[in-house]
């Protein structure tokens, strides 16, 4: 045993004390019946593991936690984690790095100095901020990514941003991106070779549509709580706060649309608004438990176990587990998607009427399951069509939303659709029907 | 705001619920799934846990989060310098030398300050032959990569008293593993199925029907006319369709799609959607509402019968014989009706009506219901039968370690079973040579052994041996983690008899990433 060993994130040679990876080296030493040629056994991964190798963890809530105790148990000694949230109540049931006293501090930082504590020889280098605050250098000088997000949006961005840094000259460029999420007693873990195989952009079409409640339904005719609620949140909060935002996470904020909402569902004769309801509808709340973000993050942790070390094969691509009758789950290879607007290369083929309008063309656009964008804006190479912001644009762009696509665009015209929720442009063919 | 509307908020908050306590608060996200009962259930159990390693500390942690009572780690091992690399509940050397369980339990115990954790540094063996009574008071014990010798004695003082508590039997080696879970009957009321219970359209209950009857398709205005609920359309058109056709539903294929013509031909608008949810759900009319065969077959369960029934049968036997007599008499034949009712296209007060409806007869159904039961039974529970009557599962398990006498099972799924086969092998193996790492030869003999001489191995077997080889005393912190999710998972849905946990063998495969069922 080293002299200086207890000394928290020493060198990490130091810190290895004898046998401290007895577990792991058994897999390390020796390759599998079914490990590939490629691996070296020994020393030389080892190295790579403990003293080379950087790894991303992007989330340090449900997922996060998990992912990073993983990691450095595993031999992961350089771990950088993002997280732009900070510590809730609600949290405490699963994300075990924190305690009550932890509330209101940021999660990447107290995670990183948990792990840091509790494992000898691990540095995690936390970032509390958004995901979209570092650019292509700082993404660079990783060899992989996991993510542990709730986030669609974020997800997309973050695959997004690492197949546009896939440099074919450059197979440094190449980093595997690996994505684990959960929802009560279900969860999947995915294996993303970016360009090379199905990203997060192909498999849109596969997240379960949101709930959303028709306008009129909240304002005419409520016969769920769930419709009182919408109505207190989403027409009474501005029409009586005006300009001041509603923050879901303020609980005098919940308060005021639960009071509200009670008072409509009690006009309309309409029973069962509480507040946990309120606030599961308001903040979009999904169930989650320590267990299954345990098995998620253990799959996404073993998956950059196994690509980091090349012990064992990495799983292609897809495993989707369902806990809630027995245990079921089904790995399977999903498809790259032809059109992917992140991977395919291609534009998309957009066929629609003489007559649409613009308007109808925007409409539709955020519908579609396999494009989900909120406000795009519009142009072809060489005019504007519609932009959502600056003001000034808006209203200049305005009028055109009433003229037909077919007077802007020529048959197989191409359009380029930006929206600030997308790091990408979608570019868009279209042809008349 | 009008001052109107501030003098009515708070007149209204006054009568409900402010915030929510911190104990509320922070299990928020999981009440959402298994709600205060499933939560009392767990904050009354007690789990024992034989073993501190990484596997164990994994369940367990999954366990203290979401705030089980009590639990207990069984272990008189003291920490070794390999546990103190791959146990997040070990601090690394500073633990080293002390007792595992002692160590384990303070650390996990800070996760959450409601749970009770008890370090026993006894060892097992001495206390199985001397009392092994102590078990039964536990609701559940997990035993991660016990030897055989104890694991059988442990697995059959459990088997021997069906009111012992169930025994969670966890192997792994490397990147795989196994979990089975020896219980003798798990009954289930609230397994959250996601199949709805029946409207009953095709057998409308007295107020419904009449209901329907009363509307006046015809002379009603647009907007009333395109805001009626799609129930109450089809029980109307079926109803009048009966009339012509003496009395039956839609049967061939070409009556359905007339019977769906005639539904969007009542419309009088074309983008009335409420005709349209009609026609989608017109297959209600002629699918027949009857007890569901699941549920049928559970009538017939032995423990059921007025001979099986006594004083000391669970409330759950006494509520299905209930259900069964309910179901005899009831003039549909059908389960009793719950007032659940979709979200569907309707105005205010024609869907408020209509809920009403369903609620004032379901009811009435569980008042009859309770008329027929004889058992004292908590009235708690009774409503959530009643609600749940057409998704109640009764699981029957088996004891650990009875799939090997099942030759023919052995020999199929071979996935499964070849990397079962292959764990079973290796812990008869470590019982005999204590200490010697296996070999391939020994491995494939013990195998051979187990599914019966002559019989030829799974393909694939040799791949898994092989993997065995590499790492026979490997506890990996990933596998350890994913299956420490993976059996607390099930151990929650034992506790809370909420969802449904699995039968038989769990196999897990980390270099493929799959799991599997088998022998249930």
């Amino acid at each position: 045993m080293a002299s200086n060993s207890a000394q928290i994130n020493g060198s990490a040679i130091s810190s290895d004390w004898r046998d401290r990876y007895f577990h792991i080296d058994q897999i390390l030493d020796q390759p599998g019946p079914r490990t590939d040629p490629s691996f070296s056994a020994g020393d030389g991964v080892k190295d790579f593991l403990r003293n080379k190798c950087k790894i991303l963890v992007i989330g340090a809530g449900g997922l996060g936690c998990e992912i990073l105790a993983n990691l450095a148990l595993t031999g992961f000694k350089d771990i950088h984690v993002i997280d732009m949230d900070t510590i809730d109540i609600s949290n405490l049931n699963r994300q075990f790095l924190f305690r009550p006293a932890d509330v209101g501090k940021p999660k990447a930082i107290v995670a990183a100095e948990y792990v840091m504590k509790r494992v000898p020889g691990v540095k995690v280098t936390p970032y509390f901020g958004k995901i979209q605050d570092k650019d292509d250098d700082y993404y660079m000088q990783f060899n992989l990514v996991i993510c542990g997000l709730d986030s669609v949006e974020a997800r997309r961005w973050i695959n997004a941003t690492l197949v546009n840094l896939v440099d074919p000259e450059n197979p440094e460029s190449l980093k595997p991106l690996i994505d684990g999420g959960t929802e009560g007693f279900k969860g999947q873990a995915r294996v993303i070779v970016p360009t090379i195989s199905s990203c997060y952009e192909c498999s849109l079409d596969m997240l379960n549509k949101p709930t959303t409640f028709p306008i009129c339904t909240i304002a005419n005719t409520p016969r769920l709580p769930e419709h009182c609620i919408e109505w207190a949140s989403v027409l009474e909060w501005p029409r009586v706060h005006r300009e001041k935002k509603l923050d879901t996470d303020d609980p005098e904020h919940i308060g005021w649309l639960y009071s509200v909402a009670s008072v409509r569902a009690k006009e309309f004769n309409i029973e069962g608004v509480t507040w946990s309801l309120t606030q599961g509808v308001v903040k979009n709340v999904i169930p989650a438990i320590a267990s299954t973000n345990a098995i998620i993050a253990a799959s996404c942790c073993n998956e950059a176990f196994k690509i980091a070390t090349s012990s064992a094969a990495y799983l292609n691509n897809y495993f989707m587990l369902i806990g809630t009758e027995g245990v079921y789950s089904f790995t399977f290879e999903h498809e790259k998607r032809e059109h992917c607007p992140v991977c395919g290369g291609k534009s998309l083929e957009i066929p629609i009427s003489r007559d649409w309008t613009v308007e109808q063309l925007i409409e539709m656009l955020t519908e579609k399951q396999t494009i989900q964008i909120k406000k795009p804006s519009l142009s072809t190479s060489t005019k504007q069509i519609y932009f959502q912001a600056p003001p000034q644009l808006e209203q200049a762009t305005r009028p055109n939303l009433e003229k037909k696509v077919s007077e802007l665009v020529e048959e197989g015209g191409e359009v380029i659709v930006t929206a600030s929720t997308l790091p990408f442009h979608l570019s868009l063919v279209i042809t008349y029907t | 705001m009008t001052s109107q509307d501030s003098q009515d908020i708070e007149t209204a908050t006054t009568a409900i619920q402010s915030q929510p306590d911190n104990k509320t608060r922070r299990y928020d996200r999981q009440l959402r799934l298994w709600a205060a009962t499933g939560q009392s259930a767990l904050e009354s159990a007690r789990v024992l846990v034989l073993s501190g390693d990484a596997t164990s500390t994994s369940i367990l942690k999954n366990l203290v989060l979401p705030g089980i009572g009590h639990f207990t780690i069984l272990d008189n091992g003291a920490v070794s310098h390999a546990d103190a690399g791959n146990n997040f509940f070990l601090e690394g050397l500073e633990s080293i030398g002390k007792k595992r369980a002692s160590e384990a339990v303070r650390l996990l115990c800070e996760l959450n300050d409601s749970v009770e954790g008890h370090a026993d540094t006894r060892n097992l063996s001495t206390f199985l032959d001397t009392s092994p009574e102590w078990l039964s008071s536990f609701t559940i014990v997990i035993a991660h990569n016990l030897d055989n010798a104890p694991l059988q004695e442990l697995s059959s003082f459990l088997w021997s008293d069906p009111s012992y508590p169930p025994l969670v039997v966890v192997r792994s080696a490397g990147f795989l593993g196994e979990f089975f879970i020896q219980f003798h009957e798990h009954a289930i009321i609230e397994s959250h199925s996601e199949t709805a219970p029946s409207l009953r359209i095709d057998k409308p209950f007295p107020a419904l029907r009449e209901f329907a009857l009363s509307l006046d398709f015809a002379s009603m205005d647009p907007t009333e006319h395109g805001h009626i609920p799609y129930v109450v359309i089809l029980v109307r058109i079926l109803e009048d369709w009966k009339k012509s056709h003496d009395g039956n539903p839609p049967k061939t294929y070409a009556e359905r799609q007339e019977f769906k013509k005639s539904i969007l031909a009542t419309k009088v608008k074309s983008d009335e959607e409420n005709f349209d949810e009609a026609e989608a759900q017109a297959y209600r009319c002629w699918t027949e509402t009857k007890v569901p065969p699941e549920i049928a077959a559970l009538f017939e369960d032995p423990a059921v019968s007025p001979e099986a029934l006594s004083q000391t049968s669970s409330p759950f036997f006494h509520l299905l014989a209930t259900l069964k007599e309910f179901t005899d008499q009831s003039e549909t034949h059908t389960l009793p009706l719950t007032s659940t009712l979709p979200d569907m296209k309707s105005d205010t007060s024609n869907y408020i009506h209509l809920q009403r409806l369903y609620k004032i007869r379901a009811e009435e159904e569980k008042q009859a219901f309770k008329s027929h039961l004889r058992a004292h039974v908590d009235d708690a529970m009774v409503d959530s039968f009643v609600k749940n009557a057409h998704s109640l599962q009764l699981l029957r398990g088996k004891q650990w370690g009875t799939f090997h006498q099942d030759k023919p099972a052995l020999a199929s799924n071979p996935k499964e079973t070849c990397t079962h086969l292959a764990l079973s092998a290796l812990f008869s193996l470590n019982e005999m040579n204590t200490g010697a790492p296996p070999i391939a030869e020994a491995l494939r003999q013990q195998i051979q052994g187990t599914v019966g001489e002559g019989v030829e191995l799974p393909e694939g077997i040799d791949d898994i041996i092989g993997e065995i080889v590499r790492a026979p005393s490997a506890e990996l912190p990933n596998t350890a983690a994913f299956l420490g999710g993976m059996v607390a998972q099930e151990v929650i849905k034992m506790i809370t008899k909420q969802y449904v946990p699995v039968k038989g063998y769990c196999i897990v495969d980390l270099i493929e990433t799959w799991t599997g069922v088998i022998g249930a």
